[in-house]
């Protein structure tokens, strides 16, 4: 054991195992467009926030 | 992904590698780039550059205006390359820590269908060791995702 496996344990403890679970069940491209997804989602979020904050200026 | 379709459309021989690789093992950690190992024979220079050429590559984090040429020479010339493009972002990898080049790569590469394409990507143990390798503290959390996930699939 070196001292990387013993930093990789410690993160093991927080993986959160239904989301990886969760994904396992996902076919690969499901699993691929996922990732795709929530950034599409974060973008239209983003441009929204902006929006209100001209707004509130 | 994108990009990878641009690639296999083109003929390219790539690995993917990285975020989108481990996402394709089931990670569910949040990647932007798609970080891919190419093969640096010449014919598939030329084809990279013919894939990636009309989606304006740039590099990633350079001033603009730079005289960056992605052509075959650029390629021949250097190694790794992390670029922006028409369809995002892009990390060309000449090799990378802990797997080495397309050729050490290929043999533990798996053969999938996405998006209509078929594309190479680097199978989990091998993933996990470039990831190891890589040894910065986002990576070793990587890992640690990835190994619940090859324990998962060894119990299943």
């Amino acid at each position: 054991m070196s001292s990387l496996d013993d930093i990789i344990d410690i993160y093991k403890r927080d993986v959160d195992r239904t989301l990886v679970d969760a994904s396992l069940a996902r076919t690969v491209e499901e699993r691929i467009r996922a990732p795709e997804d929530f950034e599409a989602f974060l973008e239209e979020l983003r441009a929204q926030v902006a929006g209100r904050r001209d707004t509130i200026r | 992904m994108s990009c990878c379709g641009a690639l296999s459309v083109a003929g390219v021989d790539y690995i993917l590698v990285g975020g989108v690789a481990a996402a394709a093992h089931g990670s569910v950690r949040a990647t932007q780039d798609v970080d891919i190992v190419y093969r640096r024979e010449p014919e598939n220079l030329k084809r990279l550059v013919n894939a990636l050429g009309a989606l304006q590559p740039y590099l990633r984090g350079a001033p603009p205006g730079l005289p960056f040429r992605f052509d075959t020479e650029t390629l021949a010339q250097g190694l790794n390359f992390t670029l922006t493009t028409s369809l995002g972002w892009i990390a060309l990898l000449g090799e990378i820590a802990g797997g080495g080049k397309f050729e050490d790569l290929a043999p533990h590469a798996l053969t999938v269908e996405v998006f209509g394409v078929k594309c190479l990507i680097l199978d989990l143990p091998s993933l996990i060791q470039t990831k190891r390798a890589m040894g910065r503290a986002k990576d070793l959390e990587a890992v640690a995702e990835l190994e619940v996930i090859r324990e998962r699939m060894q119990r299943s």
